[in-house]
Formats: C-alpha cells, structure tokens, sequence
C-alpha cells in the first residue's frame, strides 16, 4: 500500500468503523478514533523520516485517472511543506481525540465529523490535483457546522453559521478561480505540478489571484475577513476549536501558498505589497483585541488572527525577493508552530472548562495554586505566543521579523508591537487568573487538575513545541529545499 | 421488430398504465396495485438501459429519434417513476378513493416525458409534452383536501396550459417560416431564418413553455404554491421527472442552435440571464420559507437556474455538465421529498419545525435528509458538488468569470437555508415518537443516496455516459443534416 493513500486511508477506515458500530458502544468509537490518529500519526512519522530532503521537490508521487475526459485524476504526492502539515495534523488529531476522551453527548455522531474533518485536511495537504484540491477543502469544512451546533457552548448557533457563511463565501471566490486556471492553461488537466510550469499570462494571473488569495484567505482568519475564527473558536468544543486553530486556518494559508504564490507568481509579486500590508495590521489588530477580551477563549482566537497574520505576512514577503528564503521558511515554521500551540492552548483551556463551567477570566484568581499542572501547561503554550526563545514559535516569528525588516522595516516595527500586545494580554490573562488572590470559588477544582493519562495529550503538544524549539533545524531541513524550489521563480 | 425494440421503454409504460388501469377498475387492492407500479418502474428502466445502444427511427423517418441520449433519458425517467412509485406504499395526502389512480396518471406522464426525449417534430413534440402535463395536472388535483387539491391544481394547469399555448404559438411561426415540422428540414434552413427576427421570436415562446416546466424565471411562479398544495408523492414525481424532462428538451434545443455561432450567442445571453434572475430569485425566495415543501419549491427554481448554466454555454461540455446536474439533481431532491413524504403522512404540510429532532424520530430519515441537502448545497462528497462543478467550468470555458462568481456566491447564499433545515433536524427538540418507516422505502433511499454518493466520488462512469448521451445528440442533427 502506498504511504500516502495510507495516511488518508487511517482516517477513512475509522470513520467507516465508527458509522459501523452501534452508537451505545461509546468505548468502542473512542478506541477505533485513537488507533486511526495513531495510526496516521506513526505513518506522518514515517514520511518525515523517509522524505528525502537532499532531493527535495515532491516526493511518493501516486497517480490514478480519475475523471479522465477532464483531466481530473487521484494524484497525491508531497513536498517538505506538506510532509510537515500533514505532521502537524496528525499531532493534532491523535492529542484533539484524546482531549475529547470523556465526551458523552453523542459520540458516534461527534467523532464521526471530526474524522471526516482530517480526512478533508489530509487530503488538502497530500493531493497535488486541483480539483481534488478543493473537494478535500470543502470536506473539511463541512464538518465545522454540525461539531459547533451540536457539542458547542455559548452562542453555538449564531457561531456555527457565521462560520459556515464566511467560508463557504471563501469558496464562492475560489471557484471561478480554480476552473479559470484549469481553462486558461490549455493543457487539460487538473495535475498541479504540471500548471505550476504553465508560465501564465502575467495579466490573467494579476486578475485572478486576488481571488485566490482572497478566498483562502477567509479560512487563513485574515484580516479584514477573520470575524468568523474567534467566535467560531469561542463556541466550539475542545477539540474542534484544537482542530480549528491548530489545522483548519492553516488549510487557508496552504492554499495560498500551493495554488496562489506557486501557480500564479506574477499575480503574486504585483498583490504582494497590498497583503502584506493587510497582513501587518491584522497581526496588530489582533493582539491589540485580544487584549481587551474577558473570555479565556476569546483572547485565544484573536490571538489565532494576530499568529495566523505573521503566517500570511511571510507568504508575501516572500515573493518579493530581499529575504525570501527567511520569509517563507518562517511563515511555514509558524504553521508548524502555531497549530502546536495553539491546540495546546485549548485542549487546556477546554480542561479547564470543563470542570469550572466557566472561561471568563476575571471569575479565576489564583487558579495556579488550584490546578498547577493545567495551568503550568497553559503558561508554557502562552508563552510559545510571545515568542519567548526555547519553544517552537520563537524561531518562525523571528524569521519572518528579520525578512520583514529587510523588506518593509515599517512592518518588522509592527511585528514587534505586535508581540508586545501579545505578551502584555498573555500576562493579562497570566495575572488575573492563574496568579493573585486565590479565588476560594475554584476550591474544589483541586481535586480534578490533570493526572494520570490526561496528561498525554498535552504532554505531547508540549514536547513537540520544546523540541523544535531547541532543534529548530529539524524542522527547516525539511522545509529549506521546498522553500529554494518555490522561490526559484521570483 | 427491431422498429418494435426501439420503442419497447414507451410500450412498456403503455402497457404497464394499461394494467394499472385494469387493476383499478377491477378494484384490487391498493398492495397490488403499488407493487404493479413498482414493477412496471423496474421493467421500463431495464427496457431504456437494454435499448440504448440502439440507434433509429421507429415510426416515419424524421419524426421520433431514438438514440443513446433518449435511451438514457427515458432511463433516469423510468427510474424517476420508480423511486415515486416506491415511496407511495400509503400516500395518505391523496383522496382516498383515488389511490390507485395515481400511478397509472404518473406512469402516463412519464410515457409522455419519454416520448418528448424523442421527439424530433413539432407536433409530435407538442403531443408528447401535452401528454407529460395532462396526467399531473389531474394528479395534482387529487389531493384529500378538495379545497387544497383544487387550489393547487387550478394555479398548475392554468398556468401551464398557458404556457403550452405559447409553445404552440411559437411552434405555428416556426412552421410558417419554413413550412415544415421537421427538425432537420428546419436545422437546414437555420442560417438563412437567423436573419428573421420572427424566427426568434418564435423560439423564445418555444422555449417559455419548457422553461415553465423547469420552473426557470421567468415561468416559475406556480412552483412554489403547487409543490406547496399538492399531495406530497405528486410533488417528488413534478421535482424529479419532470425537471429530467424538461432539461433533455432544453439540451436538445440547445443541441440544435449551438453549431450556429452568432445565433447561439444571443440565446446564450438570454438564457445566462434567465439564469442568474432564476436562482437569485430562488434563493432569496427560499430564505423566507417556513414551509419545507415551499422551501424546496424555491429551491428548485434555483437549480433550474444552475442547470441552465451548463445549456447556455451551448457547448458539449455545457450539455454534458446540465445532463450529469439533472441526473443528480433528481436523485437529491428525491431524496429530500422522501423524507417529506414520510413525515408528511398525515399532514397536508410539512413545515420547517416539524422535522424537530428527527435524528431522534428516524436517524435514517434524518441522514437521507441531510445527504439530500448537503447535494443540494453543492458539498462533497456529494453528486451536487461534482455536478456544480462541471456546470461552472463549462460557463468557464466559454469565459463567463463573472457569471460564474456570481452562481458560486448564490450557492453561498443558499447555504443559509439549507443549514436551518439541517439544524432543526439535527439539532433541535425532539417532538413526538419515532417515525416508522417501510422497508422498501428504507431500501430506496438507502440505494439513491448511495447513487448521490457515488456520483460525488467516481464521477467517471457518470460522466463518460452523459459525454456519450451528448455526443449523439449534437451529432444527429449534423451528421443527418
């Protein structure tokens, strides 16, 4: 069997498995959705291992026709970018399922959509056809609805369909997109890596890649266009907001980069200016809100907006030329970094949630003294967002710093005022609820903090974010030779 | 014989609305006569598939043309009648008295239907589409409560026979013109009557009346209050078949004038325009529905209008696009009437609120309601979003990018509505106990979503069959031209 068909292969066996058993085997569902993470999780594992990153390029190339009048055909084959992606999901899936282990509202139903999720995210990240490309994003999404209505919290409803309508908007820009690049090639297919040598008419290209990047850029969380992530973020639960932050929003940036930056570079270089600017204030903007929030998660997903700026900030310094190589290879270490950290973020603050009934910040006071280790594990991951030195995030934001300052000095003076809004709402949050007077409400929280197999979710978010955070070289060993390929056309 | 082969889909719904009509004068029981109807369903779908690599003229030359696009359109008809005739084991919204009447009306409207996939002359073409309406419009009517019933069906045939008027209106210029009711004496004569504004004139009415029949703007005013009145399994069999029907006489129309470059221009403007007014219509209509089968309605004059993106573009791909959406169509609203059949059981209607909780009541019911919207949203893995997305790479081809944007953030809008329906099944207060649900009911609409299902994901064989249908069709009248 092929390892990439595997991978996606994991996630869809489960589901079939879980829509096979009967809805009261609860145990079961759970078993059948950590052995299919884990299963995907050690063959990511052993992609990353075999991709070979002196030859670079793309790699364990699979193709089956599919639609073959149209030119649509099964094709998945990876590059360093997606080999780390699909990592990046995996991690997530594997600890989301495990954060979700004591879920008892419908659970067959529950882990039924989350598997179809991540199959539609492995799917992005794996295929290299661009019809396939865009079915696997629409699966992706679609689940996002039905996993906030049902097992949501707080305004549940009002979330989930806004979240809906943003995208799904998102897509209405992008179809025309696709199909316009599929028809102005000439060449009858769908097979992206033979459209990215297509040298497209720079004016086309300058028509539409604004809608490509507009249209990924929705699920990116981009600035003007991001009203749906923190209140999608807020509703969610546990996992889905894991999910959410950690993959989903990374879907969008990797649309951009794919389709967008490798297919229309022209278009890319002339819109760059104009993103990246908008990318500038939403990294401002965002931590700027987040500081202001009352609500644990609220001040997670403007923190999401502010990340996910550097992330496409980086994207379009790199087209344009001075410290390209820094710029991408930061803004796709911030992928990494972010998803980690960010699932980390709330699969502890659904912790906490789920046994204090609430995640407005000024309720705690001293919650540090009453769930040591919740909080610890909090504090590590918040300090990931500040981009303290030693933990993963450090080294992306600092790349797309240096590549920033180089370029647009103004926007490398943003990137600062944003990472000091970050640490100011970071200790905010810090201050109010885990240090201070002790709130003696939270008393009988003692008893429930994390123990025993509880932690390894978290454990193991934390222990990728400290690993690449002092190896930083294994991570852009991968992504380096991807990174000169991709540039090589600017 | 082999003239007999030709029309066996035909004799076989003659022959099987024949017996219905025997075993309702002889009174049998409703049981018997459902399970004819079934049967004459299953026999006249294997006698389409059997016969369509056949290729023909069974009656006088030039008049009815059988080839691989009528034969599968009569196919997806035939298995139309059979899905309604599946789910009508107790169609409790009709009068009483005239259970047994109902399928030998639909099976006679989809003889109709079947002969207008055929048909290659004005009046057989307008005999075989007054054949197709004259049988709903009576069942239409018989919907338990007179008044309902008579509503309904007052507001579906005035307006429908008006439109066949007009057709027949435009037809009597056609005829005039070129003083023959031949299609191919008339294809031969297109580039000088291309000059003629009468010619266009005359078209355009022609076309009024099958747009009436797809419910495309601007002939859509009846689809919403008759899906509404009408009994529920009267209104599957108007969602499905006929919308088939009506999209093989439009592809055939369009089939006729695409070859004609400058002509097929200006009815691709009209019709593109049609379009973007049917389904934002549609959708702004539905909206403000409260009324599932209403909802559905305005949902339909939608996708009349992403259907008629694929024929405007007057392309194969286009035709071929449209044929592959009406085939996916029918199964996915189908689907969704199925339901509403189910529950509507002893309701004249079925509102939005009452499918509260029906993933408590009947999960199945529930799941093939919301694979039935999820196509009709145009989500994978879905026939739906395969099928929108070779409509708008046709309209793409012909470098409609605007067009295109807008028919994708019209699918945006609708989304809102469908999401409500899926919410309120999924997600809201359990009223009432569970819903029991026949088997062969289950069986069908366990088999029609998975056909939703695996249009969506092995397109292929869909796909080659619809270029095929396509191909015959824009060669027969350029090869016998």
């Amino acid at each position: 069997m092929p390892l990439l068909t595997s991978i996606l292969l994991c996630p869809t066996a489960g589901l079939i498995l879980v829509l096979l058993v009967p809805g009261r085997a609860v145990q079961a569902i759970r078993w059948i959705s950590a052995l299919s993470a884990l299963a995907s999780s050690l063959l990511s594992l052993q992609l990353w291992r075999a991709y070979d990153t002196t030859a670079g390029g793309f790699q364990f190339v699979e193709i089956i026709p599919w639609v073959h009048e149209v030119g649509i055909s099964y094709h998945l084959a990876v590059d360093g970018f997606s080999t780390i992606l699909v990592m990046l999901n995996s991690l997530v899936f594997l600890t989301g399922v495990l954060t979700m282990w004591d879920l008892d509202v419908r659970v067959k139903e529950f882990f039924a959509f989350m598997l179809l999720l991540v199959i539609g995210v492995y799917g992005v990240f794996l295929t290299q056809d661009l019809f396939f490309f865009f079915l696997f994003y629409e699966i992706a999404v679609v689940p996002m609805y039905p996993l906030i209505l049902i097992w949501g919290s707080g305004n549940r409803e009002y979330a989930a369909m806004k979240l809906m309508l943003f995208l799904l908007a998102g897509s209405a820009l992008l179809f025309p997109a696709l199909l316009s690049i599929y028809h102005e090639s000439g060449l009858g297919t769908f097979n992206m890596i033979l459209l990215a040598q297509k040298a497209f008419d720079p004016e086309f290209q300058i028509f539409v890649y604004p809608f490509v990047f507009l249209g990924f850029g929705v699920l990116a969380g981009m600035f003007p266009f991001h009203g749906w992530s923190p209140t999608g973020h807020v509703a969610a639960p546990s996992a889905v907001s894991m999910l959410h932050a950690g993959v989903l929003m990374k879907l969008g940036a990797y649309g951009i980069l794919a389709v967008g930056i490798r297919l229309l570079p022209d278009g890319a270089v002339f819109w760059a200016p104009t993103f990246a600017t908008l990318a500038a204030i939403g990294v401002v903007y965002g931590a700027f809100i987040a500081m202001r929030q009352t609500d644990f998660k609220f001040v997670i997903g403007f923190s999401s907006v502010s990340h996910m700026g550097i992330v496409v900030l980086g994207l379009n310094l790199a087209v344009l030329g001075q410290a390209g190589q820094d710029a991408l290879n930061g803004a796709v270490f911030q992928m990494f970094a972010h998803g980690i950290m960010t699932a980390l973020l709330f699969s502890t603050v659904g912790f906490i949630y789920d046994r204090a009934h609430s995640k407005t910040i000024a309720d705690f006071g001293g919650l540090g003294s009453q769930m040591p280790r919740a909080v610890s594990v909090f504090i590590l991951a918040g300090l990931c967002g500040a981009g303290v030195p030693g933990l993963a995030s450090f080294w992306a934001e600092m790349l797309v710093f240096l590549a920033a300052l180089k370029t647009y000095p103004w926007m490398g003076v943003a990137i600062i005022v944003g990472l000091v809004f970050t640490a100011i709402y970071i200790l905010r949050v810090f201050s109010m609820a885990f240090f201070g007077p002790v709130n003696s409400q939270w008393d009988g929280l003692r008893a429930m903090d994390l123990k025993g197999w509880q932690f390894l979710p978290r454990a193991i978010l934390v222990a990728v974010l400290l690993l690449f955070g002092f190896f930083p070289r294994m991570l852009l060993d991968v992504i380096d030779g991807t990174t000169t390929t991709m540039l090589a056309a600017f | 014989m082999n003239n007999l082969m030709l029309f066996l889909p035909e004799t076989v719904c003659l022959l099987g609305a024949l017996a219905l009509f025997a075993a309702q004068v002889f009174g049998a029981r409703y049981t018997v006569v459902w399970i004819t109807s079934m049967l004459c369903g299953v026999a006249a779908t294997f006698a389409s598939v059997w016969t369509w690599d056949l290729k023909g003229e069974p009656f006088f030359p030039g008049v009815y043309h059988v080839d691989f696009f009528s034969q599968f359109i009569k196919a997806m008809l035939a298995a139309g009648f059979f899905f309604v005739a599946a789910i009508s084991s107790r169609p409790q919204t009709v009068r009483s008295d005239a259970w047994s009447e109902l399928p030998m009306f639909l099976l006679l409207a989809t003889t109709g239907m079947m002969m207008l996939a055929s048909a290659t002359e004005l009046i057989t073409l307008y005999i075989s589409m007054e054949l197709a309406a004259y049988p709903v419009y009576i069942a239409v009517a018989l919907h338990r409560n007179g008044h309902t019933g008579g509503e309904s069906s007052t507001k579906y045939m005035l307006q429908g026979m008006v439109a066949s008027a007009i057709t027949l209106y435009g037809l009597s210029f056609i005829f005039g013109l070129t003083g023959s009711t031949y299609g191919v004496d008339i294809v031969l004569q297109l580039e000088t009557l291309a000059g003629q504004p009468l010619f266009w004139l005359a078209g355009m009415l022609v076309l009024s009346g099958f747009l009436f029949k797809l419910a495309g703007f601007p002939f859509h005013f009846w689809a919403a209050d008759t899906y509404q009145a009408a009994p529920h399994e009267v209104v599957t069999f108007v969602a499905t078949a006929s919308k088939v029907a009506a999209i093989a006489v439009l592809c055939r129309i369009a089939a006729l004038v695409a070859p004609a470059s400058v002509e097929a221009a200006s009815v691709s403007t009209v019709l593109m325009w049609m379009s973007v007014a049917a389904m934002t219509l549609g959708n702004l209509a539905a909206l403000r529905q409260g009324d599932l089968k209403r909802l559905l309605g305005y949902s339909a004059v939608a996708h009349a209008g992403y259907v008629l993106i694929g024929i405007q573009a007057m392309s194969a791909t286009g035709l071929t696009a449209a044929l592959f959406y009406a085939m996916g169509y029918a199964a996915m609203s189908g689907l969704c009437f199925l339901v509403v059949v189910e529950l509507g059981r002893d309701e004249d209607l079925v509102t939005v609120e009452s499918l509260a909780g029906l993933h408590e009541r009947a999960p199945l019911l529930a799941g093939t309601l919301l694979i039935g919207l999820f196509g009709l949203i145009g989500l994978p893995p879905t026939a739906g979003f395969i099928g929108k997305w070779f409509l708008f790479s046709a309209a793409i081809e012909q470098g409609q990018f605007v067009f295109v944007l807008v028919a994708a953030i019209n699918s945006a809008v609708a989304l809102y509505y469908y999401l409500l329906v899926i919410r309120q099944a999924y997600f809201a207060e359990s009223q009432g106990g569970p819903i029991p649900t026949g088997v062969v009911t289950l069986a069908v609409a366990g088999a029609t979503t998975g056909l939703v299902i695996a249009m969506g994901v092995v397109p292929g064989w869909f796909w080659t069959k619809a270029v095929r249908a396509v191909a015959a069709l824009m060669g027969q009248f350029w090869v016998s031209a």
